[in-house]
């Protein structure tokens, strides 16, 4: 569970956050917004690359601002970028242990659990090759099988689906659909497709302009008028 | 629960490591029996140098630093073998171990601007500590067997380092210096592949992805140009057991920057590389000397050869030569 509470952001005299309060519980959130909302913002300083000007924020009771940014890798937290970034000469299999090199793994031995993320992602069968033959596709399969890794407590998706078919969308979204159960990791989901998010994420909160626009049931946020007016253009 | 690609893939990543070790030991093994003494002691220095390329080779291969202050590294190394060989009476291996070692420290300080600079800024600090370097070194000289902390003889003829018991002769040298750059070859290589490895190739990918990730950058940073020192310093000590001592004139900071570009050369990506820039470094101008042409003149040969890489061979001659085998063999399947 996520609690961020008057959680504000500034760079400069630009605030990107401001005095946000949410709480998300359940176990596949969205986050959405217009461009320049907050978003990716928020994400960064979930995973420790901003600073907060002030608020707190604790995840399954841990207040997170305290650590820094590895720190928070093996307390379970897990990112995406915008951009996927898949080491090129490093195999498949090489660049999810990669991220398991680092991060608590004493349920499961590494090659087990390297083979559980692949699995679930379906890249067992291009464990061997390397990251620079992979399509789009794969490439952003590997972003999800590499947070997958090393006991997940909250993973942050920062459009993973960008730049993928309609086929391909399907296939991401069951994998991320998946993750709590499979994996119990609690989901954070960015994305400008509304159908995803609308399709699996059962709580959403809405930023504009750095500040909480709705918070709630997916189905409802998407039905209010003022998202709606100020996001989907209705 | 490993995949059977997997499995094949770290087979042959075990075969493609002794493959490694053998042909340069086999290397160590056969030149002596073909080469003549003057062709042995250049090809010595060559393999010595191959070390210290090899590190260059890790530091821009693996995390694209650019770091011109390697060839004093090797001046360090060099220092601290003769002053422990002379000082103290250490066995030679103790000298290398403690040469690579002080070096490794060296390296690991000089490494400290990096976790702060990159590209030419990187590369301006440690060509300012290549200078200063060179400064220190030409005022104070290689130990040569005399007294105090600075090692110098005064007034009577200079000490020469002995070499291992094993390896008192040109040829014996030369397999003993061979040996030591299949272990130092085979140290890198498994950096490569495994933990470190891959934490380098994250940060490659980018800090923010690396500490995404939970990699300790400044760790990782720091091991690698500790490792790339230990390379140089062994390389020094090497050296300094090859000739016996060591001058202060050949470790200009310029030689770290022809180190560096024929390391380029040579192919920063593979093992194969460190060799053909050792042998670029010390064995390409005894070649022109021994054809009768001014040794300078290999400048112009490396010059046009590092315009050859940049331009059609990115990844270096041995990257060039690796890629043409394996169009070969693969037509050659079909």
């Amino acid at each position: 569970m996520i609690e961020i509470r008057g959680l504000t952001v500034a760079f400069g005299a630009v605030v990107a956050i401001d005095a946000l309060d949410a709480v998300l519980h359940a176990p596949v959130c969205g986050l959405i917004g217009p461009n320049g909302a907050g978003k990716t913002t928020l994400v960064n300083l979930l995973s420790g690359f901003v600073q907060a000007k002030a608020g707190e924020v604790r995840v399954d009771e841990t207040a997170l601002l305290g650590m820094n940014t590895a720190r928070r890798a093996r307390f379970g937290l897990r990112r995406s970028f915008q951009t996927e970034q898949v080491v090129e000469d490093l195999s498949v299999w090489d660049n999810v242990q990669s991220m398991l090199d680092h991060v608590p793994n004493r349920h499961r031995p590494a090659d087990a659990q390297v083979h559980r993320a692949l699995e679930h992602a379906g890249l067992l069968d291009c464990a061997a090759v390397p990251g620079a033959e992979l399509d789009l596709f794969r490439r952003r399969m590997v972003e999800v099988a590499k947070a997958l890794v090393g006991e997940p407590r909250l993973i942050l998706f920062d459009e993973p689906g960008a730049g993928l078919d309609e086929r391909e969308s399907r296939v991401l979204r069951d994998a991320i659909a998946a993750i709590p159960d499979a994996f119990g990791a609690q989901v954070l989901l960015i994305d400008h497709d509304v159908d995803l998010i609308a399709a699996i994420c059962t709580q959403t909160l809405v930023l504009d302009f750095g500040r909480r626009l709705a918070l709630g049931d997916t189905r409802a946020v998407l039905d209010d008028p003022v998202v709606r007016r100020a996001y989907l253009g209705a | 629960m490993t995949p059977d690609s997997i499995r094949r893939e770290r087979r042959a990543a075990r075969l493609a490591l002794l493959r490694m070790v053998f042909v340069v030991l086999a290397l160590g093994a056969l030149v002596p029996w073909l080469a003549n003494a003057y062709w042995i002691k250049t090809l010595t220095s060559s393999l010595a140098l191959a070390i210290a390329a090899a590190g260059v080779a890790l530091l821009y291969g693996q995390l694209g630093l650019v770091s011109l202050c390697q060839y004093s590294l090797l001046g360090v190394g060099g220092w601290v073998a003769l002053r422990v060989g002379h000082g103290l009476h250490w066995p030679f291996e103790a000298c290398v171990v403690a040469g690579g070692l002080s070096a490794g420290v060296v390296g690991m300080l000089a490494g400290l601007p990096a976790l702060r600079m990159k590209g030419l800024y990187l590369a301006l600090v440690t060509l300012m500590l290549a200078g200063g370097f060179q400064v220190v070194i030409s005022a104070t000289g290689f130990p040569d067997g005399g007294a105090g902390f600075l090692g110098r003889i005064s007034g009577s003829e200079r000490l020469m380092l002995p070499r291992p018991a094993l390896a008192q002769g040109e040829g014996a040298y030369f397999a003993y210096v061979a040996a030591w750059l299949a272990a130092m070859l085979a140290l890198l290589e498994l950096h490569r592949r495994t933990r470190a490895g891959r934490s380098w190739a994250l940060i490659r990918r980018g800090e923010a992805v690396a500490e995404g990730a939970g990699v300790n950058v400044l760790l990782y940073q720091t091991w690698a140009f500790g490792l790339a020192g230990v390379c140089a310093g062994v390389a020094g000590a090497l050296l300094s057991g090859a000739v016996g001592q060591l001058d202060g004139r050949a470790f200009a900071a310029s030689e770290s920057v022809m180190l560096f570009a024929l390391s380029l050369i040579g192919g920063a990506y593979y093992w194969a590389g460190a060799l053909v820039a050792g042998l670029l470094l010390r064995a390409v101008p005894s070649l022109l000397v021994d054809l009768g042409v001014n040794g300078y003149l290999a400048m112009v040969f490396f010059g046009a050869a590092l315009l050859h890489a940049l331009i059609t061979a990115p990844r270096g001659l041995a990257g060039q030569w690796l890629a043409a085998f394996q169009r070969r063999a693969a037509k050659g399947r079909a």
